[in-house]
C-alpha cells in the first residue's frame, strides 16, 4: 500500500488525444494556407517593391524600411490616417456606443409596441448587405435627396458637401445595433435585485443610471469599445461603394487607400505595408481588450 | 456479476489542493455503501475516480480483479445517478433510456423489452413519450434511476441523487432505493452529506473529511462507537454535546470528571490503548442527556443546569442549558413545561458517555454495542473497521444467490 | 406626527395612490425611439417606394405603382446571373465554415488540448485583422496558383476569413452544454463519435444555425474579396454588381437599383428573422475570454 511519501509519478497528468487534433485539422489547414501563410507573407511583401504589373511584378525586391520612409513623407496616407481615426472615433467610439446604449435603455423601458417596431427597424438597417445600405445612403444624401428636402437645402450633394459626415453617419445607421444588441445582452445580466434596491432607496432614474447601472455595464462598455473599434478600422464596402473615397480624398481611410495603392496605381508592396499599419492599431486595441477583460473579474 | 470495488491508496490532487488524501475503502460485492461527509471533504470526487471521470493521482481502483486507473468510463460497466440527473433533454423518456444499450449495440428488441420492464419497476410507462422538461422533479429522479438500473451494471455510483427532491418526495424515494437494491443487490456506492439518509440506506456508512477516511461501519455502529469526535459530531441530530473533562486512574478503577460530578467508568467499556490520565473530551448525545423527571432508573448522574434555550418540536423538544459553564443540549419530552431561566436538573446514564482524547479527537472508550445492533443489515459479516489504513483484506462474504443470478441473465 | 399617527391616519381614510398610465417621461422615451426609428426607416423606405415607383427620384415620395421595375430587373440576364454567382459563393462559404468550425470548436471546448488559451487568443486576434491586409497576399497566391476568377476559390477563402470568428462563436455554444451530460453519454457506453453525433450536434443545433446564417449573412454581402478575386461578368455576385450598376452614372436607372438592392437584401432578412431567437445569447460577451 502506498506510504505518503515517495509516491512515484502523478498517474493523471492529461493526455493528449490524437482525435482533437484530427477534427482541428481541416480547421487549421484552411487557416493555414489562406489567413496564417498570408499574414505572414505580407509582412514581407509590406516590405518590397512588389507591382501588380510590369518588370517589378516579377522581379521585386526587398527594400527594407523604404516604404516606412515613404509613408512619412506621403501626404495622402497622413491625411488617410487621419480621416481613419476620424472616422473609427466619431462614427463608432462614440457614435455607435452611446446611441446603442441610449437604443437598448430606451427600448427596455418603452412600450411593448415600440420596441417591437423600432428594434426591428435598427436591426433590419444592420443586417442589410453593405452595398444596399451604401446605395440608399447615396440617394438619401444627394442634392434632391431625402435629406436636402428635410434640412430645406435641396440643390446641395451632401456627400459632396460634408462626405466624411455622411459616410459616418450611414456607418453608424448601420453598424448601431450590433452595440444595442450588446448593451441589451448587458442590461439582462444585470442583477434585478441590485436595481429594485436602488429604486427602494429612491434613487432618480438619472441617478440609477450613472451610479448603479453605468458602473455595472463596464466591462460590457469595454467589451463593445473594442469590438467596434476593431470592427470599423477595417471598414472599406460602405466607403469604397458612396464615394470611393472622394471627393479627391476626403473619404480615404486607410483600408481604401490601401486598395487604392495596390490595386489602382499597382503598388502592392507598398499597399502591403499601409495594411500593416492598419494591423498595428488593431493589435494594439486587441491587447487592450484581453488587458481589460482580465481586469473585468 | 456482481463485483466489489477497492480503492487502494488513492490520492486526487487538484493543483495545491489535495482532494482525496491516502483512501483505502473496499466495497464488497451486493454492498450499499453509503459516502457520506460534508460539501468538500472528497466524497465526489471518489465516486467521479470510480466513474472514471476523474483520473487518481496516486494509487490503484480495482473493480471486480480488474485494474481500472486507466479504463475509459466507457468500458468499466458502471452506471451514474448524477445530482442533476444529467437527462438527455432532446429525447423522450424511451430515448433516454434506451440510449446506453443502444450505445453498447443491443438488439432493437431486447431494447424495448428491457424498457418496458424497467419502465414498469419505476412506474414510468405511462411517460415514455413525455422530454425531461415535461416531467416533475420525481419523475426526472426515476428516469435518472431508470436509465442506471437498465443497463445491470456491476456498479451503481449515485451522486447525491436525492438532494434536488423536497423532504416528502425524498423519504419516499430513499424508501424506494432501498428497496430497489434489496431487489437487484448491485454494489452500490451512495454519496451523499445528508447523515439521515446514509443512516436509513446505508449497508455501511463512509464517513469522510477534508479529504480523509474518517471511519467505515454499519449505522449503528457508527452511531454507538463513533471513531473520533468529527464522527461523532457528524452523525447524529441534534449534535453531540462536547464537553471538557479529565480522566483519572485510582487503584486500576477509571474515573472521568465533567459537569462538575465524577463517576466511575463502567465495566464493560475497554479503555484504547490511546487512553492517559488528564484532559480528555466527553461527548454526551442529546437523547442520552435527560429531564430528571422523565428519566429512567439507569440514569444515575444528576447535574443541575439553568435553561437557556426550549426549542419544540412537537413530538419531542431541545432544551439547550447551561450547565457548570457548559452549554449542553439535551432531549426533552413535549409539554414539560420548563421555561428560560429557569433551574432544572438533568439525568445522564454513565455507560453512554464517549471519551475523546483532548489533542487528537480519537476515540479512547471502546463501548459494548446496545442490542445486538452490530449486526449490518443485508451483508452479512460486513462490519470490519477500515479507518485505519491497511486492512481492508479481510472480509468476503459470497452475497445472495438470487440477485447473483438475475444479474447474470442480462449482462 | 409619528409613524404611528401617520398609519392610523391612513387606517381612516384610505389614502388612493392615483396611479397614471402615462408619465411624462414614459411619453418622452417612446417619442425620442419614434423619431430615432425613423430617422433609421426613412433611407430604407426609398428604396422600396423607388422600386415599385414608375417614376423615382433621390427623394422619398409616395410612388405611382408599377411592376416594370421587377419586371425589367428579373427580365436581365447579369442580375439572374449574380444571384446565381452570390448563392455559390455565400453557400459554399457557409458550408466549408460551419463544418470546419463545428470540428474544432468540440475540441477546443471539450478537450486537453496544449496552448489552448493562447491559441483562443490568437483565434480572437485573427478575427479582428481587417481583410484589406490579406487581400495582397492572397491575391499574388491565386496569381500563383492559377485561382483567380472561380467562385469556389473565391469561397474557400471567404471561408478563411469567417472562420475564426465562427470557431469562437461555435465554441461558446458547446460551452454552454452541460458537460455532465457528456460524462452521463460516456459512463452510458456511448464513443466519442456517438456523443457528437446523438449528444452535442443536436443539443447545440441552433448554434449552429446562428453560425451558419451569420457567416452566410457576411458573405452574401462580401464586397471586396469578390471584387478583387474575379473579373468574369458570369462570376461577379450581387454587390459587385450593384456597384457596377451604381458606378455606370449615365445611365442610373433608380428603379432597377431599387428592386435589384431590395430582392438582395430579401434573403438575409429572412434568415435573420430566422435565428433571431436563437442569436441574443451570442451577444453575451460579458467573459469573452475564458
Amino acid at each position: 500500500m502506498a506510504v505518503a511519501a515517495g509516491l512515484g509519478p502523478r498517474l493523471d497528468r492529461e493526455r493528449f488525444q490524437w482525435s482533437s487534433l484530427a477534427m482541428l485539422a481541416p480547421a487549421l489547414a484552411l487557416l493555414g494556407v489562406l489567413f496564417i501563410f498570408p499574414v505572414l507573407y505580407s509582412g514581407y511583401l509590406g516590405f518590397t517593391d512588389l507591382a501588380l504589373v510590369g518588370s517589378r511584378s516579377r522581379d521585386y525586391q526587398f527594400t527594407g524600411l523604404d516604404n516606412v520612409t515613404r509613408m512619412l513623407s506621403d501626404y495622402v496616407f497622413i491625411k488617410s490616417s487621419w480621416l481613419t481615426i476620424i472616422f473609427v472615433v466619431g462614427s463608432a467610439i462614440v457614435g455607435q456606443t452611446v446611441l446603442g446604449m441610449a437604443l437598448a435603455i430606451l427600448l427596455r423601458n418603452a412600450l411593448v409596441s415600440v420596441r417591437a417596431v423600432i428594434g426591428s427597424i435598427v436591426i433590419v438597417a444592420w443586417v442589410l448587405p453593405e452595398i444596399t445600405v451604401a446605395l440608399v445612403w447615396y440617394a438619401f444624401s444627394q442634392a434632391g435627396g431625402t435629406l436636402s428636402i428635410l434640412l430645406g437645402h435641396t440643390d446641395t450633394n451632401f456627400l459632396v458637401a460634408v462626405p466624411m459626415l455622411i459616410v459616418s453617419l450611414a456607418n453608424l445607421w448601420r453598424n448601431v445595433a450590433f452595440s444595442m444588441l450588446v448593451f441589451s445582452a448587458g442590461l439582462r445580466n444585470l442583477p434585478t435585485e441590485v436595481l429594485e434596491a436602488a429604486e427602494v432607496e429612491g434613487a432618480s432614474a438619472w441617478r440609477r443610471y450613472r451610479m448603479v447601472i453605468l458602473p455595472l455595464l463596464k466591462p460590457t462598455i469595454v467589451t463593445n469599445l473594442l469590438l467596434v473599434t476593431i470592427l470599423n478600422l477595417s471598414e472599406f464596402t460602405l466607403i469604397y461603394a458612396m464615394t470611393q473615397g472622394g471627393p479627391g480624398i476626403e473619404t480615404m481611410t486607410l483600408p481604401l487607400y490601401v486598395y487604392q495603392e495596390a490595386f489602382v496605381f499597382h503598388q502592392l508592396g507598398y499597399g502591403t505595408a499601409i495594411s500593416l499599419v492598419l494591423v498595428l492599431i488593431g493589435a494594439l486595441f486587441s491587447l487592450l481588450f484581453v488587458r481589460a477583460s482580465r481586469s473585468q473579474v | 456479476m456482481l463485483s466489489e470495488v477497492r480503492f487502494e491508496g488513492v490520492h486526487k490532487i487538484f493543483g495545491t489542493e489535495t482532494a482525496v488524501e491516502d483512501l483505502n475503502l473496499r466495497v464488497n460485492a451486493g454492498e450499499f455503501l453509503v459516502l457520506v461527509g460534508p460539501s468538500g471533504c472528497g466524497k465526489t470526487t471518489t465516486l467521479r475516480m470510480l466513474a472514471g471521470l476523474e483520473r487518481p493521482s496516486y494509487g490503484r481502483i480495482l473493480i471486480g480483479d480488474k485494474l481500472v486507473n486507466n479504463v475509459s468510463p466507457r468500458f468499466r460497466d458502471v452506471a451514474m445517478v448524477f445530482q442533476s440527473y444529467a437527462l438527455y433533454p432532446h429525447m423522450n423518456v424511451y430515448d433516454n433510456l434506451a440510449f446506453g444499450m443502444r450505445a453498447r449495440g443491443a438488439a432493437g428488441s431486447v431494447i424495448a423489452q428491457r424498457v418496458k420492464e424497467t419502465a414498469e419497476v419505476l412506474g414510468l410507462a405511462q411517460l415514455m413519450k413525455r422530454r425531461p422538461s415535461e416531467l416533475s422533479g420525481g419523475q426526472r429522479q426515476r428516469v435518472a434511476l431508470g436509465r442506471a438500473l437498465i443497463r445491470q451494471p456491476q456498479v451503481f455510483l449515485m451522486d447525491e441523487p436525492l438532494s434536488n427532491l423536497d423532504a416528502g418526495l425524498r423519504v419516499q424515494m430513499r424508501a424506494e432505493l432501498s428497496r430497489l437494491h434489496e431487489r437487484f443487490r448491485v454494489t452500490t456506492l451512495y454519496v451523499t452529506h445528508d447523515q439521515v439518509e446514509a443512516m436509513t440506506m446505508g449497508d455501511r456508512i463512509a464517513v469522510m473529511n477534508s479529504g480523509r477516511l474518517q471511519q467505515v461501519d454499519a449505522p449503528e455502529t457508527l452511531y454507538d462507537n463513533p471513531a473520533n469526535i468529527f464522527v461523532a459530531g457528524f452523525i447524529g441530530s441534534p449534535r453531540m454535546n462536547f464537553v471538557r473533562g479529565s480522566l483519572t486512574t485510582t487503584r486500576g478503577v477509571a474515573a472521568v470528571e465533567f459537569l462538575g460530578v465524577t463517576t466511575p467508568l463502567s465495566s464493560r467499556a475497554k479503555l484504547t490503548a490511546e487512553a492517559a490520565d488528564g484532559a480528555v473530551t466527553v461527548g454526551l448525545r442529546p437523547e442520552d442527556l435527560m429531564w430528571r423527571r422523565a428519566a429512567p432508573p439507569e440514569s444515575t448522574l444528576t447535574l443541575s443546569a439553568e435553561v437557556d434555550v426550549v426549542e419544540p418540536m412537537g413530538h419531542e423538544a431541545y432544551v439547550t442549558a447551561v450547565c457548570a459553564g457548559e452549554t449542553v443540549t439535551s432531549r426533552f419530552p413535549p409539554r414539560s413545561g420548563v421555561r428560560t431561566r429557569e433551574r432544572i436538573e438533568l439525568a445522564l446514564n454513565p455507560a453512554r458517555l464517549h471519551l475523546f482524547d483532548a489533542r487528537s479527537g480519537n476515540t479512547i472508550l471502546q463501548r459494548p454495542v446496545a442490542g445486538g445492533a452490530e449486526l449490518p443489515r443485508s451483508v452479512g459479516e460486513a462490519r470490519v473497521d477500515e479507518s485505519e489504513e491497511g486492512r481492508s483484506e479481510r472480509q468476503h462474504e459470497p452475497h445472495t444467490r438470487s440477485a447473483q443470478s438475475r444479474a447474470e441473465e442480462i449482462s | 406626527m409619528s409613524a404611528v399617527e401617520a398609519r392610523r391616519a391612513g387606517a381612516e381614510k384610505l389614502i388612493v395612490v392615483p396611479y397614471s398610465r402615462v408619465s411624462p417621461a414614459a411619453v418622452a422615451t417612446n417619442m425620442i425611439l419614434i423619431l430615432l426609428g425613423s430617422f433609421f426607416l426613412l433611407p430604407m423606405l426609398w428604396m422600396v417606394f423607388a422600386s415599385v415607383d414608375s417614376n423615382p427620384d433621390w427623394a422619398i415620395k409616395l410612388p405611382t405603382p408599377t411592376l416594370a421595375n421587377f419586371t425589367d430587373v428579373l427580365g436581365r440576364a447579369d442580375a439572374i446571373s449574380s444571384f446565381r454567382s452570390s448563392l455559390i459563393l455565400a453557400g459554399t462559404t457557409t458550408v466549408v465554415t460551419t463544418v470546419l468550425a463545428v470540428l474544432a470548436a468540440y475540441p477546443l471546448s471539450r478537450m486537453h488540448i496544449p496552448f489552448k488559451r493562447a491559441f483562443m487568443l490568437a483565434i480572437l486576434f485573427a478575427s479582428g485583422l481587417p481583410v484589406s491586409m490579406l487581400i495582397v497576399p492572397v491575391y499574388q497566391m491565386y496569381v500563383y496558383f492559377g485561382w483567380l476568377d472561380s467562385l469556389y476559390t473565391t469561397a474557400l477563402f471567404l471561408a478563411a476569413s469567417s472562420l475564426p470568428f465562427a470557431i469562437w462563436l461555435m465554441k461558446n455554444f458547446i460551452d454552454a452544454v452541460p458537460a455532465e451530460l457528456e460524462q452521463a453519454a460516456a459512463i452510458d457506453g456511448a464513443s466519442t463519435a456517438r456523443i457528437l453525433r446523438e449528444l452535442v450536434l443536436p443539443l447545440t443545433l441552433p448554434g449552429i444555425a446562428v453560425t451558419a446564417i451569420y457567416t452566410f449573412i457576411n458573405a452574401w454581402g462580401a464586397f471586396i474579396i469578390p471584387f478583387v478575386l474575379t473579373y468574369s461578368p458570369d462570376n461577379q455576385p450581387g454587390p459587385v454588381e450593384i456597384y457596377n450598376f451604381m458606378g455606370s452614372h449615365g445611365l442610373f436607372k433608380f428603379g432597377d437599383l431599387a428592386v435589384f438592392s431590395l430582392l438582395f437584401s430579401v434573403p438575409v432578412i429572412v434568415l435573420y428573422l430566422f435565428m433571431s431567437r436563437y442569436f441574443s445569447g451570442a451577444f453575451n460577451f460579458g467573459g469573452a475570454v475564458k
